[in-house]
């Protein structure tokens, strides 16, 4: 192990030429390409539309790729059948409305009037195959965890 | 007079002493007057005082029931138990930043106590720093989001607080990640100081290094406890679900303990100054960004706040704090030299940058898909998101990687480590994960990339021990028996032990995480009384459902038997209450845990007394997580406490010589 009195010395003397750390840069710009392809593989495999009811109606590749769409749940039209343990609804969204079938767990706070987000697929004509719901609270109780 | 109105004054004087410590401290920095900086200090102090009287009186409406201010009206009732009525304080946005300001007023109270630790000349910066960051807080709660305003007619009763929120984890998760959030600024503050006076060498970073490990412990204990809320709650069979809100509180998180493995290297070598004043800011800014995201609505999260115009305001304050910090980082990175220079990259600093890469590369992926539906529609006129699986994707090597690097970096020594040394150091580790995965597939685990995960964490967590054995051996051959020995370690060096409890509670949880991951089992069913379903060698048989009508509140529960081999373990009753006032359920989930394996009953759906239906999850090894956190906590804590008492000159005088003995222990140990 050199001295500790030579680290002193390369403090005060004036800097000599830079060594050039190779084994680092060589490192880093492993971590730096494994983060950049993790980041776009998983982009490409996972990414969905996040669409409205009038876009979803013009998509056409739309039965290849996960889409999201939202919009409100139309009074009176849930209905639930019991043999097949499946849901379905209708939901609003700017003057368009969308059939949805799922079956799946509901949460807790759907039921008419609230925002939902459904995924699927979606195969050009209704009904929606939705494989998850999500509800929206209403953001009048102002629900939700408070975090900052 | 209300106490909401006297609340609202004392927000008011707030502002104006804030104001006036700005200026007393900006003028003890330019002119060096310490009689300046005294006041400064005083004012400082003043500022939190009115901060704590504001408070106190957000908390006496709440408690009186004062039903004339609208915020105790939206997030209270006369029904909630008093506990929760304390808890509603943070229960909704303005109140949340009134506890923000609150705790802010507590952090610069405990720095201005505590001042004489700090170096002097950084005094009147960090006071002038808080003083900026607290004005803006308190100009918020004067003007767009002021707790204390009143209703012109007085409602009997108030709509009361979310009955999600009403659950335990309320008392613990918000205002410990509040605070958490809010104690990002010291560090900033500090880093701010040492920018415009110039005292870059290592001092201010000593100064801060408390400072942080303390956010970095109170955000991990914040995100720890949501994880646990959202598992007991939420009804998902999971813990942690990637939604952007959880992201904003883990991005500080990451790029502080990217700066406190980053800052030894400053300590001990003068090198990475510009990575680390980079970080202290990133983790202030993040902090803010996260402030606005989920302020703004901007980003559609489970997590529904009511979207405000604050939001814009904490976009514009964060672009202040971007550019203020960028400019004087620009204008010092001339004097950011680096003492010394990297010798190799197998070397503990080395590592340490490593784990820097890694942790800022998880940082830049998460932030990538919170980001992802903004920049998809701004470039592709097409707003696309990413789930889950984008994150477990990413995030899920990067961090197998990052588990690995810490069971290397301990073993390596600091500039250069020799071959033969690394051997030496890394065999019995490496031996013991081989053997993990051997043995693994053989016990039936042949899910390659578990396999693979689990090893890496045997090896780590086996690095781990046996650093520690080795350590407490030579201790022994001095003649003292093994728990002394242990002790010892502990005693005298308690940061770097502190650290290995910290890496080794990462790596129980990391392995809770994969077995949940990998291995969850997830079965819906619907069951008539009678009836019997099986999850995992154990069956379930339901006797029927009971619908009761509560104050406030219908609460159907369903009752289990659970049998395992023909014996009766235990009842169990998941059901689900649906509060009148809030026309909104919350279920009541049963996880019983079995040994290391949680078995979770989610009531989904009933029809009557005498149909369910259930999903049911069984999830193993989720209690280490819990454990695995419970140890982090524990690690940060030892890490983070003060040492014995002594003079301050003594003290500094210590902490240069205590890596040196470190040092020679860890050679004494290499030989």
């Amino acid at each position: 192990m050199p001295s500790a009195i030579a680290i002193e010395e390369t403090k005060s003397i004036p800097r000599r030429s830079r060594r050039f750390p190779v084994g680092l840069l060589i490192v880093g710009l492993a971590i730096l390409g494994a983060v950049i392809y993790l980041v776009y593989a998983n982009t490409q495999a996972s990414a969905a539309y996040y669409l409205t009811v009038k876009e979803l109606r013009q998509c056409t590749s739309c039965n290849t790729r996960s889409v999201r769409v939202s919009g409100n749940v139309q009074a009176g039209s849930i209905v639930k059948d019991e043999k097949t343990n499946t849901l379905r609804f209708t939901i609003v969204e700017g003057g368009q409305t969308l059939q949805v079938v799922y079956s799946g767990v509901v949460p807790d706070i759907f039921k008419d009037g609230v925002q939902v987000v459904v995924e699927g697929h979606y195969t050009g004509s209704d009904p929606f195959q939705a494989q998850t719901l999500l509800a929206k609270c209403p953001s009048k109780f102002q629900t939700g965890t408070p975090t900052p | 007079m209300y106490f909401s109105e006297l609340g609202f004054i004392s927000l008011i004087l707030a502002a104006l002493f804030a104001v006036l410590t700005l200026v007393l401290a900006v003028i003890g920095a330019w002119k060096k007057r310490s009689q300046y900086t005294s006041s400064a200090r005083h004012g400082a102090l003043v500022v939190a005082a009115f901060l704590v009287l504001a408070t106190a009186a957000l908390v006496i409406s709440f408690i009186t029931h004062d039903f004339g201010v609208r915020y105790v009206t939206e997030h209270s009732s006369r029904s909630m138990p008093w506990y929760y009525v304390w808890a509603a304080l943070y229960g909704g946005q303005e109140g949340s930043l009134l506890f923000w300001s609150f705790s802010l007023g507590l952090f610069t109270s405990l720095f201005v106590l505590t001042y004489k630790r700090a170096p002097a000349v950084l005094v009147p910066y960090v006071i002038a720093t808080l003083m900026g960051i607290q004005l803006f807080l308190v100009l918020m709660l004067l003007t767009v989001s002021n707790p204390f305003v009143r209703l012109t007619a007085i409602p009997a009763d108030g709509v009361g607080l979310n009955p999600l929120l009403l659950d335990p984890g309320m008392l613990l998760h918000p205002p410990l990640l509040l605070l958490g959030f809010m104690s990002f600024s010291l560090p900033y503050a500090f880093a701010v100081a040492a920018m415009i006076s110039g005292h870059l060498n290592s001092e201010w970073l000593r100064a801060i290094r408390r400072w942080t490990l303390a956010s970095w412990a109170i955000q991990s204990a914040g995100l720890l406890v949501g994880a646990w809320w959202a598992y007991h709650v939420l009804g998902w069979g999971g813990y942690w679900g990637w939604d952007p809100v959880e992201n904003a509180a883990l991005l500080p998180w990451l790029t502080s303990s990217a700066f406190l493995h980053s800052t030894m290297v400053q300590e001990r070598r003068g090198m990475l100054k510009v990575w680390n004043l980079f970080l202290v800011i990133a983790s202030f800014a993040l902090t803010i960004f996260g402030t606005f995201e989920v302020r703004s609505g901007l980003i559609s999260s489970v997590h529904s706040f009511a979207y405000s115009d604050i939001g814009g305001f904490f976009l514009v304050f964060l672009a202040v704090v971007i550019v203020f910090s960028t400019g004087l980082f620009l204008f010092r990175l001339p004097r950011l030299r680096p003492d010394q220079e990297f010798d190799s990259i197998v070397s503990r600093e080395g590592v340490f940058l490593l784990n820097n890469f890694l942790l800022l590369g998880i940082t830049f992926a998460t932030l990538w898909g919170m980001l992802f539906p903004l920049l998809s529609s701004a470039l592709n006129k097409q707003m696309m998101t990413v789930g889950p699986p984008f994150y477990n994707g990413v995030n899920g090597p990067l961090f197998a990687l990052l588990i690995l690097a810490m069971g290397v970096g301990p073993l390596l020594a600091w500039r250069r480590t020799s071959t033969s040394v690394i051997w030496r150091n890394i065999g019995v580790p490496l031996v013991l994960a081989a053997l993990c995965a051997i043995i693994l597939p053989l016990c039936g685990i042949t899910n390659v990339l578990a396999n693979i995960a689990f090893s890496i964490c045997a090896f780590t967590g086996a690095a781990i021990l046996y650093e520690l054995w080795r350590g407490a051996r030579v201790r022994h051959k001095h003649g003292e028996s093994y728990p002394v020995a242990v002790f010892m370690l502990f005693k005298r060096y308690r940061q770097r032990y502190g650290g290995y409890i910290v890496h080794l509670g990462l790596v129980f949880l990391a392995i809770g995480v994969i077995a949940s991951q990998f291995f969850q089992i997830q079965h819906d069913v619907t069951l008539k009384v009678g009836q019997q379903t099986e999850i995992a060698g154990y069956q379930l048989v339901f006797l029927g459902n009971l619908q009761q009508e509560e104050t406030g509140k219908t609460v159907v529960t369903a009752q289990f038997q659970i049998w395992r081999d023909g014996k009766l373990l235990k009842y169990i009753y998941p059901g689900r209450e649906v509060y009148h006032k809030m026309d909104q359920p919350v279920s009541k989930i049963e996880i019983t845990t079995f040994g290391l394996n949680d078995l979770y009953v989610f009531l989904n759906d009933w029809d009557g007394p005498t149909k369910v239906g259930v999903r049911l999850f069984m999830n193993p090894l989720v209690p280490l997580i819990w454990y695995g956190g419970g140890l982090m906590l524990l690690g940060g804590l030892l890490c983070w406490w003060p040492a014995a008492q002594q003079g301050s000159r003594v003290r500094s005088q210590r902490r240069m010589s205590v890596p040196e003995k470190d040092e020679k222990q860890s050679a004494e140990v290499a030989v």
